[in-house]
């Protein structure tokens, strides 16, 4: 038997504070989804835990009650990882966003899990460091967000992505268990289960504080814009610039689908004739010869580019153009709403090489399901991102739009590649996992988590297929859309 | 007028509006949230939820503007929060709201209000009406009946001849809280060469807009317009009027192109180089947007440039400038709590920079950012941009 909504926010509140549990129509409309939006399930019960002991509290509680309990940051996920696919309580983080520590010896800082990322980066500008996981969404997406999908960003290809980063987190496991798992140094002796929870997806329990690298931020770097008539030669460079040997801090495509969006939201400016416009970020903190560095890498960028018939080549002048480009690219998928109601945005990966000929396929893919399609990606990842764009008021294009991903996706495994890049499986793709995965593989992935999971409560439905009771639920929030 | 169901179809959730939002970044909740705010508000159009689930998060919004300026996608939030509100006050209205502002934006009554307040024991606007406007205990202060001001006639010798003739917005709560702000906006007008028209004129209707009383908003914008009947430039120093007057062509009220913020209107007419050859004002100064400046406007660089001529001022940036003071028209009325926390994270930041005074476009947040003022000592004056700059022209105090 279920518990009813008033016994569970009258429990809960009895834990944490009244104004801590949020419940009623608003509230489970509100937290039904993520940025993905086309799966919806509604939660009975939000909670906004300030301590991890509170965290653990309420995980204890619905351990006891059965309750499913699901955790979410910002919820900019783009997978439905924070979708309550069971209903139960949604742990928001929302409320643990400080910094406890700063360690600038040892280039390290303990934050919540809440905090949002570029918070972190922002605290440490001053002494020359940051955090440099750097998703587009970095304004908003949380910490802990950015642990359970390992999130990347344009500079992952430089700085590798979030898993890289964290030295340890505190977890509090799906029995309500608090765990340190690591700590303020790296590579101690036994199993590395950072790692393990890094990337699952908040399956494996709430992350409350980590432990997080701080880089040095460069003391040379030179942004490009480069403009291409088409597509294909923009992502051509791509493949040659890395066989150079060349590796860039950044390598972001974006294409004629979106260029308009950024135009109007941001001014960005190109010629007349544009496919795609290539963004490219050289930089270096080389001690001695960090400029020399970045000119002479700058130089084989544009030569390429220039050989690949590029037709305009532009350097940010200074700091306030490379930042006004950086936004427009960060900040891009956020235009789509100029051209559309809704979006989706696909997330695959597949070898660079292979980038000229998939993109050919997504427009393809895009005509026959009669939508409308933009990229922008990080194409020295091979990591695409199509977006596309529709009504989400007409069933019959959310069919579409999801049918369509699921086509690009194959086509990437087809061709060497991964089901997604850096938004996770969450609901969107755990029917897709069979696909990259055989049976062994999946079996040993839910052993895996088996270690810190006895139960089915801590966020169910998602990453593995065939759950107990996801599949029948399954209909209920499944393209609910509008 | 647009429909609220494509309004807020336009926003696609990517959540880039969360951290600037006042109301999320204090309570960490999607509800309080532009997101939010705008997802309910398509469900209760959309007829998913009911509007009174809606009411208390739509109330709780500042309507502060902070999204539009982050959302990528040009998000028209002011205008669906106006139509949203406008829905929720058909269905059933606040009664204590409606007279509230009826009070506000008549000058006659607002100036007896201040009269009897005064005869009134203690500070504090009475806790019975509070307690109608939220069900909570007040905060803002009754407004300090102004003092008298007089000004030393203008010395004729360097101003330039009298080119155009304008009109000056005297507003409501201006007129009465702030008189002297207006005779100093004629001052500085005369500076670079305008004259002031006057007529007689009503309210412009800025905060029954954003309350959701649009068609009493219209009826107002209609008035004005009337008044103000040939295609003078109409120059605003209240940054909420401004703010709706730029935007009359949403309620169908024709004034576009003409209306100008204060400052906008006289750093383009040159006052900057008046300012630095005659003004002098040894003076730390930081700058608050009031949002309907920042944020509704996208006035953010010309007063800090007026208030950078002036010879002697150290200008200092102000941590989260853009972040609402809690002020919003009538909203530390309807809600204290939040509008309380605001203003001690605005004054934390205030006192922070060092400043000796510090600047903004707003009555409203002129208003309640001197009650912190009052309540922390004085330890910076708080002034409207226009006073500063008059400071520094003629030396009045
Ligand atoms: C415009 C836009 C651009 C984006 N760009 C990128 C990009 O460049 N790179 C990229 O990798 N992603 C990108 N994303 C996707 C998204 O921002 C990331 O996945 C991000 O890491 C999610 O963080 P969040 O705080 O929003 O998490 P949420 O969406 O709230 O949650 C995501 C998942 O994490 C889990 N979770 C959240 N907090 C915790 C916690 N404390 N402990 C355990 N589990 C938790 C949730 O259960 C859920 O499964 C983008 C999204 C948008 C909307
Ligand atoms: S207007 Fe201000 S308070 Fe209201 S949703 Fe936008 S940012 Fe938040
Ligand atoms: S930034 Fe704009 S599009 Fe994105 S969630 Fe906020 S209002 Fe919607």
């Amino acid at each position: 038997m279920p518990i009813p909504e008033d016994a569970m926010v009258s429990q809960l509140s009895a834990i944490l504070s009244p104004d801590q549990v949020l419940s009623g129509p608003s509230v489970q409309r509100a937290y039904d989804c993520d940025a993905y939006t086309v799966d919806r399930s509604k939660p009975t019960a939000v909670v906004m835990p300030d301590s991890t002991e509170q965290v653990a509290a309420v995980v204890r509680w619905c351990v006891a009650n059965e309750v499913p309990f699901t955790g979410r940051g910002a919820g900019t996920g783009l997978s439905g990882g924070a979708l309550p696919a069971l209903g139960g309580v949604v742990i928001s983080t929302k409320r643990l966003t400080q910094i406890l520590e700063i360690d600038l010896e040892n280039r390290c800082l303990k934050a919540q899990a809440g905090i949002a990322n570029k918070r972190i980066s922002d605290s440490v500008k001053t002494e020359g460091l940051h955090f440099a996981p750097d998703p587009s969404s970095q304004t908003v997406s949380t910490l802990g967000g950015n642990i359970a999908e390992n999130a990347g960003g344009p500079h992952t290809l430089k700085y590798g992505v979030t898993a890289q980063h964290i030295l340890g987190v505190t977890l509090v496991d799906p029995t309500g268990e608090i765990l340190e798992l690591g700590g303020k140094v790296s590579g101690g002796p036994g199993f590395d289960f950072v790692s393990l929870v890094v990337g699952s997806e908040g399956t494996l329990g709430i992350v409350t504080e980590a432990w997080v690298k701080l880089t040095p931020l460069p003391t040379a770097v030179k942004t490009a814009l480069a403009a291409f008539s088409t597509v294909r030669d923009a992502t051509e460079s791509v493949a040659v610039i890395i066989a150079s040997g060349t590796i860039p801090a950044a390598l972001e495509v974006m294409d004629k689908g979106i260029l308009h969006a950024l135009e109007a939201a941001f001014g960005l400016k190109y010629p007349v004739g544009t496919a795609a416009l290539l963004l490219v970020e050289c930089d270096s903190n080389d001690a001695d010869s960090a400029h020399e560095i970045v000119e002479r890498e700058m130089e084989t960028v544009e030569a390429i580019c220039r050989a690949n018939r590029a037709m305009e080549i532009s350097v940010a002048a200074d700091e306030a153009e490379r930042q006004r480009l950086w936004t427009a690219r960060k900040k891009g998928v956020g235009a789509m709403g100029r051209i559309a109601p809704s979006i989706v945005t696909h997330d695959g990966v597949i070898p660079r090489s292979k980038l000229p000929d998939m993109l050919d396929f997504v427009y393809d893919v895009a005509a026959r399901h009669g939508g409308g399609v933009a990229n922008l990606f990080h194409a020295g990842d091979g990591n695409l991102h199509p977006c596309f764009y529709f009504d989400d008021r007409d069933p019959v294009q959310v069919k579409a739009v999801v049918e369509a991903g699921e086509e690009i996706i194959r086509r990437c495994l087809e061709l060497g590649g991964s089901i997604t890049g850096e938004h996770g499986i969450g609901v969107e793709k755990i029917d897709l996992m069979p696909l990259m995965f055989s049976e062994d593989d999946l079996r040993l992935q839910a052993m895996a988590k088996s270690i810190f999971n006895s139960g089915e409560l801590c966020n169910p439905c998602k990453v593995l297929p065939n759950q107990k009771s996801c599949v029948e639920h399954k209909k209920r929030w499944r393209g609910v859309a509008w | 007028m647009k429909d609220l169901t494509d309004l807020t179809t336009q926003c696609i959730r990517c959540g880039f509006c969360l951290e600037s939002c006042p109301t999320f970044v204090v309570t960490g909740k999607e509800t309080e949230s532009p997101r939010g705010r705008i997802y309910l508000s398509r469900s209760a159009e959309e007829g998913k939820i009911a509007w009174e689930e809606a009411r208390p998060h739509l109330n709780a919004c500042l309507g502060c503007r902070a999204c539009e300026t982050a959302c990528p996608s040009g998000v028209h939030y002011g205008e669906i929060l106006e139509l949203a509100r406008d829905r929720l006050e058909k269905r059933h209205g606040s009664f204590a709201k409606k007279a509230l502002l009826a009070g506000m934006t008549k000058p006659g009554r607002l100036r007896m209000q201040l009269g009897l307040a005064k005869l009134l024991p203690g500070k504090r606007i009475p806790g019975v009406l509070s307690r109608l406007l939220s069900g909570q205990a007040p905060e803002a202060d009754r407004p300090v009946a102004p003092s008298a001001y007089s000004f030393p006639p203008l010395d004729e010798a360097p101003l330039p001849p009298i080119k155009g003739e304008v009109y000056v917005l005297e507003g409501c709560v201006m007129r009465v809280l702030y008189g002297r702000v207006n005779e100093i906006t004629k001052r500085l007008l005369r500076q670079v060469g305008f004259a002031v028209r006057v007529v007689d004129q009503g309210c412009c209707g800025a905060l029954h807009a954003h309350n959701g009383y649009l068609d009493a908003a219209r009826s107002m914008g209609q008035g004005l317009s009337a008044q103000f009947s040939d295609d003078l430039p109409i120059v605003v120093n209240s940054a909420g009027c401004g703010s709706t007057m730029k935007e009359y062509e949403n309620l169908g009220v024709a004034l576009r192109g003409r209306v100008f913020d204060a400052a906008e209107f006289l750093a383009a007419n040159g006052l900057g180089e008046v300012l630095s050859t005659r003004g002098k004002l040894e003076a730390t100064v930081t700058y608050h947007d009031a949002c309907h400046l920042s944020h509704g406007q996208g006035i953010r660089r010309e007063p800090r440039e007026l208030l950078a001529a002036i010879p002697g001022v150290t200008m200092v940036e102000l941590n989260e400038a853009e972040m609402c003071c809690g002020s919003a028209g009538i909203y530390n009325l309807t809600q204290p709590k939040m509008a309380r926390t605001l203003l001690e994270r605005k004054w934390g930041n205030v006192e922070q920079t060092g400043a000796s005074i510090v600047a903004t476009g707003n009555p409203g947040c002129h208003a309640w950012i001197s009650q912190a003022a009052r309540e922390h000592g004085q330890t910076v004056e708080v002034l409207h941009t226009l006073e500063v700059l008059e400071r520094a022209l003629s030396g009045s105090s």
